[in-house]
């Protein structure tokens, strides 16, 4: 290739230009859900997703992806497949209309974490744990605890299943303030600019 | 941020007919209200298919745009620009990669995007299929072109799809200082000798007519829109976005004492509308369908990083490992 970008010009020859093996449709990573605690003591909310081979390459890529400018003090993430959906609402209907009672069974009882939708165009936010057998018997349960507010989706996810910040990693978000090239404020071009146009005035 | 001048599919007349009216009918009462529309609402076959296609489109001119850019990492004036530019590429990056997200949810995984993007099936901003010759082209495209796509995107923020909205929400949020960054360097080369200001005004005069094409063909003449402009995926006319940029950016360029190639450009009083020499269509169809300068260096780059990094891909690959698509 002869390219203005030295770089390119050094790229190997591999294949042939414009062939790119097919693959089997969604022969691809999978996606995990990522949410992002933005202050201490504020909820943790649904940003979105990453493709990731697996649960610690998911953590390692959200942070890239998510907390490099806005402000993070912890950040999880789950995959895509272990958490269970209620149906979506709308108006006046409320999602845990969808949601049957479960009668409370003997056994072990692990913890579940909630996500509820509380306006629809918005993100899921970390509502509490509860505790149950099951994930129908956590959203049951999640109505039970949350059920007088009105939301439009309830989401619950094992919380074992849950790629959690630990707290010596929470350092990883302590040079954010130092990286002032990231930010508009390090880009004050105002008295460069008047000093330029006082001088045109005075040449022209 | 660099997506713009979105090219649409011809929308046939009987495209609605196999829908079911009164779920169109409460469809479009829901964007009426000004509700979003999320991943498992019903929305019509249309609706689904240009979203995907838009949002595609803009998701890739965000990993093609960082291609011109990044040439210039290593050659920026100075390690704060080095920094700078390192981090505006990074989040330019950053900000494909939400955008697929936002696409995957509409149920086109991100893999066939890529493949599609590499094969040449799928449309990118067509601005980047120009060179960046000089360090100044870089300052033009960080400025103006960015100044460009956040007109666009401002305009899609308040659009009807929720996931997309969103993802524009995150990425403006972003781009603040993107644009504060290209104007720095440019008033630092309309500041410095004589050398570093001809070599600006040379980056205007390249880039300017890849410019005016970047928000796509004159309302006369592209595709019918009004279906998708009352659905709201597409939230403003060309023209219209045309106009706005010119509006808040040619007095700058023109504060900086650099003159802009077009002997037609000016603003009517009467109309508040500017008028300008009619940019040339034709050759906007012939380097978007592929006989630009670097079409064919843009699409190679990308797919000889896909096919290099193919044993990484196959390495990590584990039994068990599932895609689904994406819940919001």
């Amino acid at each position: 290739m002869n390219s203005l970008d030295p770089r390119v010009n050094r790229l190997p020859a591999v294949g042939q230009p414009g062939q790119v093996e097919p693959r089997a449709p969604l022969d691809q990573f999978g996606t995990f859900e990522v949410f992002v605690q933005a202050k201490e003591g504020k909820p943790f909310q649904h940003e979105g997703i990453v493709h990731a081979p697996n649960l610690e390459m998911a953590f390692v890529l959200a942070k890239e992806a998510f907390t490099r400018r806005f402000t993070c003090v912890s950040l999880y993430v789950a995959d895509t497949r272990h958490v269970y959906v209620s149906a979506m609402t709308e108006g006046n209907t409320a999602a845990w209309d969808f949601i049957n009672t479960v009668a409370d069974k003997p056994g072990e009882k692990i913890s579940y974490e909630i996500y509820l939708l509380p306006k629809r165009g918005k993100q899921h936010q970390h509502a509490g744990t509860v505790k149950a057998a099951t994930p129908e018997e956590a959203m049951s349960e999640a109505k039970k605890q949350f059920g007088s507010k009105m939301v439009y989706n309830v989401w619950v996810i094992r919380t074992s299943d849950i790629r959690f910040t630990s707290p010596e990693e929470k350092e990883l978000w302590l040079t954010l303030p130092e990286k002032k090239f990231r930010d508009a404020s390090d880009y004050k071009g105002g008295d460069k600019l008047k000093e330029f146009l006082e001088r045109s005035k005075i040449q022209s | 941020m660099y997506g713009g001048g979105n090219t649409f599919e011809g929308i046939k007349t009987d495209s609605l007919a196999q829908e079911d009216p009164v779920k169109l009918a409460e469809f479009e009462a829901r964007i009426d209200r000004g509700e979003k529309i999320e991943p498992t609402d019903w929305m019509p076959q249309l609706y689904r298919k240009q979203l995907i296609r838009m949002i595609e489109q803009h998701a890739h001119s965000e990993i093609i745009g960082a291609l011109p850019e990044g040439t210039w990492i290593t050659r920026a004036p100075g390690f704060k620009r080095k920094l700078s530019l390192m981090a505006k590429v990074q989040d330019e990056v950053g900000h494909a990669q939400l955008l697929y997200s936002a696409a995957e949810t509409l149920g086109k995984s991100r893999e066939q995007m890529i493949h599609d993007l590499i094969t040449g099936k799928s449309k990118y901003s067509n601005i980047f299929n120009y060179p960046a010759f000089t360090w100044a082209d870089s300052c033009f495209i960080s400025w103006l072109v960015d100044a460009g796509a956040i007109v666009n995107q401002l305009a899609n923020a308040k659009g009807s799809y929720g996931p997309y909205c969103r993802a524009l929400d995150r990425i403006c949020a972003e781009e603040s200082f993107h644009l504060k960054y290209g104007h720095h360097c440019v008033i630092y080369l309309a500041a410095g000798t004589e050398k570093q200001r001809q070599m600006f005004q040379d980056a205007i005069n390249r880039w300017w007519k890849p410019m005016m094409h970047f928000f796509g063909p004159s309302d006369k003449i592209s595709a019918h829109t009004e279906v998708l402009m009352r659905w709201k995926v597409k939230m403003a006319s060309n023209d219209d976005m045309r106009n706005q940029f010119l509006d808040m950016y040619v007095p700058k360029i023109w504060e900086l004492g650099f003159t802009i190639p077009d002997p037609n450009l000016k603003k009517n009083p009467d109309t508040g509308r500017w008028e300008y020499t009619e940019p040339d269509w034709e050759e906007f169809k012939r380097v978007i369908n592929g006989d630009g300068p670097c079409n064919k260096e843009r699409l190679e780059v990308r797919r000889v990083a896909e096919e290099r990094g193919r044993w990484v891909r196959e390495a990590l690959k584990k039994p068990g490992m599932a895609y689904v698509t994406p819940l919001a």
